[in-house]
């Protein structure tokens, strides 16, 4: 069960580790942990809630420190917080004083570029998500799909190495999470950038990735990692396909046991 | 465990820093003449003044006299605006109009009123204790009114479902779903009535911390004066300690908090 | 129920707004009835008379000379304790060394009046404007300062890293992310802090002054002018009511488009 690394690497984490302290009590979230995502693939983690996947995803993005191990994007070493990954948060991370325009052109501000050029840039991303009507909207007025796409679009904006999405859709409601997980997966066709996607949905990561790596339950350690070997560009009629529910059916019989484990853990 | 009292411990050696920072400050100010050493006296100074007022009695008679009409008010305060509270939410009428009253009055000093509160009450505590009831009513009253509109409705529909009348769904599920919301105005309401006790009695008595302070003040009793103040500061903490363990037992669901914000984790 | 109720509601708003006014009228009504009266005690003033006085003075300029004295006064020491309590307040969530000496010292010493400190604040620095600026101001410094500082902290951990995520350093989040996000608490500080002021204010001067509103309402009732008495005591409260709802108004321009649920606030 394991990945074919033929492509050097474009994401590389080693021997990463995570250890806390909770309550005067030594925790255990990572350990020892090996993974290597090529350039161009979208990889999605699917585990039971408290494995880690959330933290390995913040220990990439540099939010949270490593406690040992090495992680680096491009054979570059990575630490701390930076626009060559990209992030999508579960709670979008929208400013809500800024407009939606406002917000996808802030990190185009911060680089400091001229008012004509960021503005010129955030619409290209705003019309990219279908948003080209809110334009001037506060965040507080959008529905959470709407919310999520002005995250996108934000994300996209300042175009970064790789994407890391945090259960970006886990706070929408199932019509119009299969309906956001059809347009992210439409958009990323047009320039395949590399994605590190955290979800609890198994179909969500069937639809979307082309690798799923399924971790056990705390400490967390790869149980499985396969290929999704589902032709692209996908539409909604895969979710259909024998193949599609065969995948769905292997991995929830993984997954099955490692929530338990959870669930009796806690 | 251990690491519960080490919190606690903690929590509560927090403020000596900065007062002991202060207290150094005082003393070398004090000592260095800058500002005439009778108009600040050493630490040692206001520590033996404070001792001699507890020992011939006179800072006990005076502050558990402030401390009488300041509860007094205080309760009647509690009595009063919980009811109106109550009777706000529940009624249309009754909202339309007393709720007026609140929010106009809510930036209007009602020690404005204590003239007229002496000119009906004389000048004793009764003026005093009507009028601390009358500024502390405020908080109260407006907090256990938001306290009860807020509460879910679906907290009342659940208990309708059970089969709960109109008393009980009151007494059983809107007061106590209220509960942090009236605490918390109780909360702002028990340092206004200190406030409002210290000013009354400054204004014009003969008994009280007030006026035991703005008198040894007055007779350049200055160590006597700064005395006073300690006493008072003393009882405005501890009644406040005091509210906030009784407020912990009476809603021991929901976990320690502050009166303003909740603290953050950051 | 309350569905019902708000359907209502807003049908009957001219109902509502008379309903409002049914217990001041009445007590004005009262009043002007039982005013000359014999038997009536002396204070009971007909309304009349007090709105024939208050133009008289306003005529005179005598109110106008006193209001300003007392205006500039507490929106002096408003300012300056504002300005303070933000200021150290934004400090102090972003540096802990702040946080460490002013969270637990303001958190202490909040219960305790300040107004204790008047006798010696008047020791120190006389009793003209000084003395009362000075204690406006540290009195007012209390609720900024600590709404400042949670409103930061509070801060969603979410957006910070977003920002960080798009490349901006420690100075950018704080001035584009930090502040923004504490600006609601911050002027849920301002509001207390202002009421707070003109409670000081007027407690001070009626203490010792020699001019000013709360001045004028000691000196009318000693003369036993009380008709003067009311219309200095109706000044006080319109001060402090205009003063609440330009800061409102300011609030409302700042905020409410943004955050969508800070229109009404006790």
């Amino acid at each position: 069960m394991n990945a074919s690394a033929s492509t050097t690497a474009y994401l590389q984490a080693r021997g990463v580790g995570k250890r806390f302290l909770r309550n005067g009590q030594a925790v255990t979230a990572l350990e020892d942990f090996d993974l290597s995502i090529a350039e161009g693939e979208f990889v999605s983690i699917v585990g039971p809630s408290g494995c880690g996947k959330s933290t390995f995803l913040h220990m990439v993005g540099g939010f949270e420190p490593r406690t040992s191990g090495t992680i680096s994007l491009a054979g570059r070493p990575v630490s701390e917080p930076g626009p060559d990954r990209g992030m999508l948060f579960q709670d979008y991370a929208l400013f809500p004083w800024r407009t939606v325009l406002g917000n996808v052109a802030w990190s185009l501000e911060v680089q400091g570029l001229p008012k004509a050029r960021r503005l010129e840039i955030a619409r290209k991303y705003i019309a990219m998500v279908g948003l080209a009507r809110f334009e001037n909207a506060y965040p507080g007025e959008l529905s959470g799909g709407m919310r999520q796409r002005v995250a996108l679009a934000r994300t996209l904006a300042y175009e970064p190495k790789m994407l890391l999405m945090d259960e970006p859709f886990g706070a929408l409601d199932a019509q119009t999470r299969e309906l956001m997980q059809e347009e992210l997966t439409d958009i990323w066709q047009q320039d395949r950038r590399t994605v590190l996607f955290v979800t609890h949905d198994i179909e969500e990561a069937i639809y979307l990735s082309d690798r799923i790596i399924v971790f056990t339950a705390r400490p967390g350690r790869i149980k499985a990692d396969l290929r999704v070997e589902l032709p692209r560009p996908r539409d909604a009629s895969i979710r259909k396909s024998p193949e599609f529910m065969d995948y769905h059916a292997r991995i929830w019989d993984m997954l099955r046991d490692e929530v338990l484990r959870a669930r009796d853990a806690s | 465990m251990l690491e519960h009292s080490r919190a606690f411990a903690r929590q509560l050696m927090a403020p000596l820093y900065p007062l002991a920072v202060l207290a150094a400050a005082w003393e070398l100010l004090s000592r260095s003449g800058w500002v005439s050493p009778r108009l600040m006296p050493s630490i040692a100074k206001v520590g033996r003044a404070f001792m001699e007022g507890l020992a011939n009695g006179d800072l006990v008679y005076h502050a558990s006299i402030s401390f009488t009409r300041a509860l007094s008010g205080f309760g009647l305060a509690i009595v009063i605006g919980v009811l109106l509270g109550v009777f706000m939410a529940r009624s249309r009428w009754f909202e339309w109009m007393v709720e007026p009253i609140f929010s106009f009055g809510y930036p209007v000093p009602k020690i404005a009123l204590y003239p007229v509160f002496i000119l009906l009450l004389g000048f004793g505590s009764p003026s005093k204790i009507a009028l601390i009831a009358l500024e502390c009513t405020f908080p109260i009253a407006v907090n256990t009114y938001f306290g009860i509109r807020a509460v879910a409705p679906r907290l009342v529909w659940s208990a309708r479902n059970m089969g709960a009348g109109n008393v009980r769904v009151f007494l059983r599920v809107l007061l106590p779903a209220a509960l942090p919301a009236i605490m918390s105005g109780i909360r702002v309401a028990l340092p206004l009535s200190m406030v409002v006790v210290i000013i009354t009695e400054m204004i014009g008595d003969s008994t009280g911390l007030g006026y035991y302070i703005a008198y040894a003040s007055a007779s350049f009793m200055y160590a006597e004066s700064y005395a006073g103040v300690i006493a008072v500061a003393l009882i405005g903490f501890t009644l406040d300690r005091l509210l906030v363990a009784l407020r912990n037992r009476v809603i021991f669901w929901e976990p320690d908090g502050a009166a303003q914000a909740s603290r953050p984790s950051h | 129920m309350s569905g019902v109720r708000n359907a209502t509601a807003a049908g009957h708003l001219p109902l509502r707004w008379l309903a409002g006014w049914t217990l001041p009228v009445a007590l004005l009504v009262a009043m002007q009835l039982a005013a000359g009266q014999p038997g009536a005690p002396r204070y009971v003033v007909a309304p009349t008379d007090i709105a024939a006085t208050t133009w008289e003075l306003l005529a005179s300029g005598e109110l106008i000379r006193d209001a300003m004295a007392s205006g500039m006064r507490s929106y002096s020491g408003f300012f300056m304790g504002a300005a303070l309590g933000v200021a150290i307040g934004l400090l102090s969530a972003v540096w802990r060394p702040a946080r460490a000496f002013f969270d637990p010292l303001v958190s202490t010493l909040y219960p305790v009046p300040k107004v204790a400190l008047l006798p010696v604040i008047i020791t120190w620095l006389g009793f003209g404007d000084v003395s009362k600026i000075a204690l406006i101001t540290l009195a007012v410094f209390f609720p900024t300062f600590i709404n400042t500082l949670y409103g930061a902290r509070a801060t969603p951990v979410s957006l910070i890293w977003a920002a960080r995520n798009m490349g901006a350093g420690g100075a950018c989040v704080f001035r584009r992310v930090i502040f923004p996000a504490a600006l609601p608490q911050i002027f849920t500080g301002l509001r207390s802090g202002l009421a707070l002021s003109f409670i000081v204010l007027f407690a001070a001067e009626m203490v010792g002054s020699h001019d000013g509103l709360g001045d004028m309402v000691v000196r009318a009732e000693e003369a036993m002018r009380y008709d003067w008495m009311y219309a200095a005591i109706l000044a006080i409260g319109l001060m402090g009511f205009v003063s609440d709802r330009i800061l409102l108004a300011i609030r409302r321009r700042l905020l409410a488009d943004k955050y969508p649920g800070e229109a009404r606030h006790a």
